[in-house]
């Protein structure tokens, strides 16, 4: 007899829920309850473990955004709303993530449209919802209480808090029960160091997702890949500062050199082979969430996952 | 568990008669715990301590060689799950699928491709490794024509895949000399098959659908004189794969099942998704992947991850530091400062070289660490910045003294304009925003 490989854990990865249903207390049609893996990523013994969710990322002003992507979306760009939907309903995403880039301007100041734009999204969408807040750390405090206020109950992900940057977030979340992204620079101790942060002002484990920040492949991926794979099992041996589960954004890979000069005849391939490599490697190494931004990308990664979740005898 | 150096000591003659190369019995004992000498070099083992010191000593994962000359390549020798443990050694060879029903152009074409194909990334030539050759036809003489015009065309890895010894007989009169890989040995064919590796030393794929079959059909092969054995595990679904290939690593370098300690194969052409299969085997210990012949985009993205998850971890690729232009700068050109760590180089050189506005980039030498870590650990510090400028001539070439440091060294900007003189601007944390900021921030 071979034995099945022991690796010897001893915890596993903490649960997050993101969504409510109408009996949940929200709008959605889905709730997403994540983490809960008790050892490597696909290796459980129960195959019928949860697959990795795809992310569909939207933006609320296109002109921050990939240009690939504009051109593959066309008018769909200027309505969150619709696009939110299609990413439902054509795309076949299992969740919606709202970038604010309108933050990006200037001086921006706008904060009712901010509110009014989630709004349209949790409408036009029945997906739960991520919402990738502001861009200046002057208007955070006023950005995230907008949207945590709009998307009260729905049990939102909200976006992102780092190491100098975490109360306005966190204040958002602990008032409207919503969870947040903690991001650290692909460094795991800088990751720990931020979740004892996150405790020490209240907010419990069940509400923070990991993201130990994407490095685009070929720009830093091995250095992300190798962070996810020590995050991953330092939460199988007991560490609860890092047993969380985790988020990928390669939102890098469509501004990389090689996507970038791609001639206009493959630059959709290239960018979704891009993405596609990138999130797939790091579902391998423990990402339960991979965000990506061309709409060809998430049907393949569904796909792979799908695959990698079946097996077909023992080992 | 592998033995200390210590304990094998005592299992040898301790006569140090140099014989083995070493000058005392100790010195060669810890060659041998640190897995970098063979026992069989020791004329005075006595039976009982070959067998121990056999199982322990060898890597828990075989070498083995695929073909011969300058591209051939190396594989197994692995110790570790995961990369940063230690470091992966051996990347993975892709070998590009021909076949017997394709035209002799067409072959020649894709063997010509695998040879020639490259892509340059941070300073590294990157290039797929072979092909593999399949007996679709099922007939012997269009799959020694198929093999003589691979031949014909490049010096490269080969493996040849057929279960029909006399294809590949035929196969081997024209190869064999160059160590092939005979693809697959089944239990039912593995004795035919077995002869033929022997008599050319070819390396041999061993394939069954579970690990028990896989452990058995490799004790089979090397007791019928074939040393040199590849695992393929068989895999039906992504799934399948990840979790034999990962046992497989694991059972061999914990020594817990050691028959299982081969490099493993993958065919990634039976997965629908064929870039799911090759990324896979990638980061999950495949040794050698086979595919069909790549688009661009999946050719590119497949050699960057290789490279990726084969870097070691321990090692950052560092550039000279100096000062690097970009474009033709003249006087007024800004002057970005950082660091000497590749990836942050080309990654910058990158964005600036697609803004079109010609600069001077002054790489300082932090060893080769990230602006980040080098800020953290103080090894980017003022006087590393003002003996650089001094050190590379910056002051001759700009007749303007001002600076532009990464966004992350804002902390080190007070510091450095007192310690140099120059006045220094902070840049974004992020390269890909350098463009906008130059255009907006930029006025000598």
């Amino acid at each position: 007899m071979i034995p099945d490989p022991n690796f010897g854990w001893t915890g596993t990865v903490g649960e997050v829920i993101l969504g409510a249903t109408r009996s949940e207390g929200g709008t959605r049609s889905r709730s997403y309850r994540i983490g809960g893996g008790t050892t490597l990523p696909f290796m459980e013994k129960d195959t019928a473990a949860r697959p990795p969710l795809i992310a569909f990322e939207i933006c609320d002003d296109p002109r921050y955004w990939s240009p690939i992507v504009n051109e593959y979306c066309g008018d769909l760009i200027h309505d969150p709303a619709a696009w939110a939907k299609t990413a439902e309903t054509a795309y076949g995403a299992d969740l919606v993530r709202l970038c604010l880039t309108s933050t990006k301007q200037r001086d921006f100041s706008d904060i009712a449209t901010l509110g009014k734009t989630t709004e349209s999204v949790l409408t036009g969408t029945a997906l739960p919802l991520i919402i990738e807040g502001s861009n200046e750390p002057k208007i955070d405090s006023e950005v995230f209480q907008k949207c945590g206020e709009t998307g009260q109950g729905e049990r939102l992900l909200l976006g992102t808090a780092e190491a100098g940057r975490y109360r306005s977030i966190a204040a958002a979340a602990l008032a409207y029960n919503h969870a947040i992204i903690a991001q650290s620079p692909i460094d795991i101790n800088l990751a720990k160091q931020l979740n004892i942060l996150l405790k020490e002002i209240g907010i419990s484990r069940d509400h923070i997702v990991i993201d130990p920040y994407t490095g685009a492949l070929g720009y830093g991926f091995e250095y992300t890949y190798s962070a996810m794979e020590r995050i991953r099992f330092s939460a199988l041996k007991g560490d609860t500062d890092l047993a969380m589960p985790m988020i990928c954004a390669p939102s890098d890979s469509l501004t990389i050199k090689e996507v970038r000069e791609a001639d206009a005849g493959s630059r959709d391939a290239m960018a979704v082979e891009w993405e596609f490599t990138t999130s797939l490697a790091a579902a391998v190494a423990g990402a339960e969430i991979v965000c990506v931004r061309h709409p060809l990308t998430v049907k393949r990664l569904k796909e792979a996952f799908y695959g990698l979740n079946t097996r077909t005898g023992g080992a | 568990m592998p033995l200390k150096a210590l304990d094998i000591y005592k299992l040898l003659p301790r006569k140090n008669c140099k014989e083995c190369g070493d000058p005392t019995c100790l010195t060669f004992a810890m060659k041998l715990a640190a897995g970098k000498a063979d026992i069989e070099l020791c004329p005075y083992l006595d039976e009982n301590a070959k067998s121990v010191l056999g199982a322990t000593t060898r890597p828990p994962i075989r070498r083995v060689k695929l073909g011969v000359g300058e591209r051939s390549f190396a594989v197994g020798e692995e110790f570790v799950l995961y990369r940063h443990d230690k470091t992966f050694y051996h990347p993975p060879g892709i070998m590009f699928v021909v076949s017997d029903t394709q035209s002799e152009e067409e072959i020649t074409a894709i063997t010509a491709r695998v040879r020639d194909e490259t892509l340059t990334r941070v300073g590294a030539d990157l290039k797929f490794n072979g092909t593999a050759i399949v007996n679709t036809s099922g007939t012997i003489e269009a799959y020694a024509k198929a093999v003589a015009a691979v031949e014909k065309t490049a010096g490269l890895p080969e493996v040849l895949v057929s279960e029909n010894p006399a294809a590949l007989a035929a196969a081997l009169v024209l190869c064999g000399s160059y160590h092939p890989t005979i693809c697959a040995a089944t239990p039912e064919n593995y004795k035919q098959i077995c002869a033929l590796a022997k008599q050319y030393a070819c390396r041999l794929v061993v394939r069954a659908s579970t690990l028990e079959a896989l452990v058995q059909l490799a004790k089979d092969c090397v007791a019928e004189g074939v040393p040199d054995i590849l695992l393929d595990p068989g895999a039906k679904t992504l799934g399948d794969f990840l979790y034999r290939s990962t046992a497989v690593r694991q059972l061999a370098i914990t020594r817990a099942v050691p028959d299982l300690g081969y490099p493993v194969y993958l065919d990634a052409t039976t997965f629908e998704d064929e870039d799911a299969a090759i990324a896979l085997g990638i980061v999950k210990y495949a040794s050698v992947i086979v595919a069909k012949p790549l688009s661009p985009a999946s050719a590119k993205a497949a050699l960057t991850l290789r490279q990726n998850i084969y870097t070691d971890p321990q090692k950052p690729i560092q550039m000279n530091p100096g000062i690097y232009r970009v474009g033709t700068p003249g006087k007024d050109a800004p002057v970005l400062m950082t660091v000497n760590f590749s990836l942050t180089y080309f990654t910058l050189q990158g964005y600036l070289e697609s803004t079109r506005i010609p600069c001077f980039m002054l790489i300082v030498d932090t060893e080769g660490l990230s602006v980040l870590t080098s800020v953290a650990a103080g090894k980017l510090n003022e006087s590393l910045v003002r003996d650089a400028i001094k050190k590379f001539g910056v002051e001759g070439e700009v007749n303007h003294r001002k600076l532009i440091i990464p966004g992350y060294a804002a902390p080190l900007s007070g510091r450095i304009e007192e310690a140099t003189g120059w006045k220094v601007l902070v840049g974004p944390r992020d390269a890909a925003e350098i463009g906008e900021y130059l255009v907006q921030e930029w006025k000598p």
